[in-house]
């Protein structure tokens, strides 16, 4: 009963830190998902008199993935029965070019400034809509989101280390004995502390494993489902054993790091 | 023959002004058997834990088995700690641990494979009369059984020194009675060397032993 309570009072800070670090990587693989989604949707419009050429913006602004000219000639055609031919005539020779132009990866405002500056100083360019209110709410969402859920992570994560580092004492103080014993005999620093150190390889292979159930089963619960689909992102960014081996592989790195302390820390005194 | 343990001058403190064993002389060759008194306080624990380095020397010389105690690395701590059985007033046993594990131990520290192991402790708790508690935990037995168990631990790799700290102090005593004759049978058999600590000698040993006495720091030789 006493070795179940030791190991669930390892597990359980173990587990929550591999918990917020999974949650964090998810949120940020749906944010990024989404931005690479709204930099597919997103367009700036330019008005310019003369014609742009791709080659020669990429060269300037190589954050441009394509740029399309709209065809005028539709909504030109439009207006055929409300003007005369004369006006029609004029019109086609004066009407500026309009283009719309695709970027790689959705820019933060600092960045769209920038290219927006950038596009003004191309020869012909009269004006340039970057629709940047409506952008830039949604965009600094977005950014909020991610900075919420780093805090967020960090500020578990420092409780989490806390614990363990509480729990790992409790544990050295109960093998202290055992441990001082087998040193009377000769035993060496690994083979004293080897019991410690297979409780938490098994711990945190079991956190691991708890995380990775609790991500394949927490998002395809109805209300998550039904939100990340509102959403519009992607449930299928967690891959249950890439991301297990990763979360054992920072439980394993925390939990040995945080024994061998411990027993260096006992050794000293 | 060269002695097992050489002490010279040998000062022993756990505060530098108050050494508990000033300048104290003593050699110990090998097979010997010695008891070590003196009254509480005397410095027999003090000077035994110094023998398997769990105190430090603080000046003078002392070599245990070829080891210079001055000058000990841990990494030759646990080679000369190889050499030695340790028994205490306390058992010092793992209560986590069966009867048979405990007795294991040094073997298993040893990097003896695990039936042999299993085989040397059946062999040493059959020797103890305690062959029928192999799976039992030391918090099960009476003071004697845990002591017999210790005294298996501490004979279970053949050890060239056996030290004992007042290995009867809290026994009654027949318990007592079965302790000394087997440390009197590993003399004789095994050909380890014994040092014990104890207030009071059994008054029939039937071997032949050398006593010291320990008083105000020093060690004197009882004739």
């Amino acid at each position: 009963m006493q070795s179940l309570k030791n190991h669930l009072s390892f597990i359980t800070p173990l587990f929550i830190l591999l918990f917020s670090i999974q949650f964090s990587t998810m949120l940020d693989r749906a944010v990024k998902d989404y931005e690479s989604k709204l930099a597919g949707e997103y367009t700036i419009i330019t008005v310019s008199k003369l014609p742009l050429s791709q080659k020669e913006l990429q060269k300037k602004i190589p954050q441009i993935k394509e740029i399309k000219e709209i065809q005028k000639e539709k909504y030109i055609n439009r207006l055929k029965k409300d003007i005369s031919k004369s006006d029609l005539v004029f019109l086609r020779a004066n009407l500026p070019k309009f283009y719309t132009i695709k970027l790689k990866s959705l820019p933060n405002s600092k960045k769209l400034q920038d290219i927006s500056h950038k596009l003004k100083s191309v020869k012909g360019i009269q004006k340039v809509e970057t629709f940047k209110k409506t952008f830039n709410k949604f965009h600094q969402f977005l950014r909020l989101s991610k900075s919420a859920s780093f805090v967020f992570t960090l500020f578990i994560s420092i409780i989490s280390i806390l614990l363990i580092i509480k729990q790992m004492e409790i544990w050295t103080l109960q093998h202290s004995q055992r441990m001082y014993i087998m040193g009377l005999f000769g035993a060496p620093y690994w083979m004293k502390s080897a019991s410690l150190y297979k409780s938490v390889v098994i711990d945190a292979i079991i956190a691991s494993i708890l995380v990775g159930i609790a991500f394949l089963i927490i998002p395809k619960s109805a209300n998550f489902a039904s939100i990340y689909q509102d959403l519009g992102i992607d449930l299928r960014n967690f891959n249950f054993f890439s991301d297990t081996l990763t979360s054992l592989a920072i439980a394993l790195l925390i939990s040995i790091i945080s024994v061998t302390v411990i027993i260096l820390k006992q050794r000293q005194r | 023959m060269s002695n097992i343990i050489q002490a010279n001058n040998l000062i022993l403190a756990y505060n530098k002004n108050e050494p508990v064993i000033q300048n104290a002389n003593f050699a110990v060759k090998a097979k010997d058997f010695i008891f070590l008194t003196g009254k509480s306080g005397s410095g027999k624990s003090t000077f035994l834990k110094s023998l398997y380095g769990e105190l430090e020397v603080s000046g003078g010389e002392l070599n245990v088995c070829g080891f210079d105690l001055h000058t000990i690395t841990n990494k030759k701590l646990n080679l000369l700690r190889k050499h030695i059985g340790v028994i205490f007033q306390d058992y010092k046993l793992i209560n986590e641990w069966t009867v048979e594990r405990n007795v294991m131990l040094p073997l298993m520290i040893a990097g003896y494979s695990k039936e042999i192991c299993k085989m040397q402790a059946h062999k040493l708790l059959k020797h103890v009369k305690l062959s029928h508690k192999t799976e039992k935990f030391p918090l099960e037995l009476s003071g004697g059984e845990q002591q017999r168990v210790a005294m298996a631990r501490a004979l279970a790799h053949n050890p060239v020194l056996i030290i004992a700290d007042e290995p009867t102090g809290n026994l009654d005593d027949y318990s007592s009675e079965v302790i000394w004759n087997l440390l009197k049978s590993v003399r004789q058999h095994i050909g380890s060397t014994i040092v014990v600590a104890t207030h009071r000698i059994p008054q029939t040993m039937g071997i032949d032993y050398k006593q010291y006495f320990l008083d105000e720091g020093n060690i004197y030789a009882v004739s």
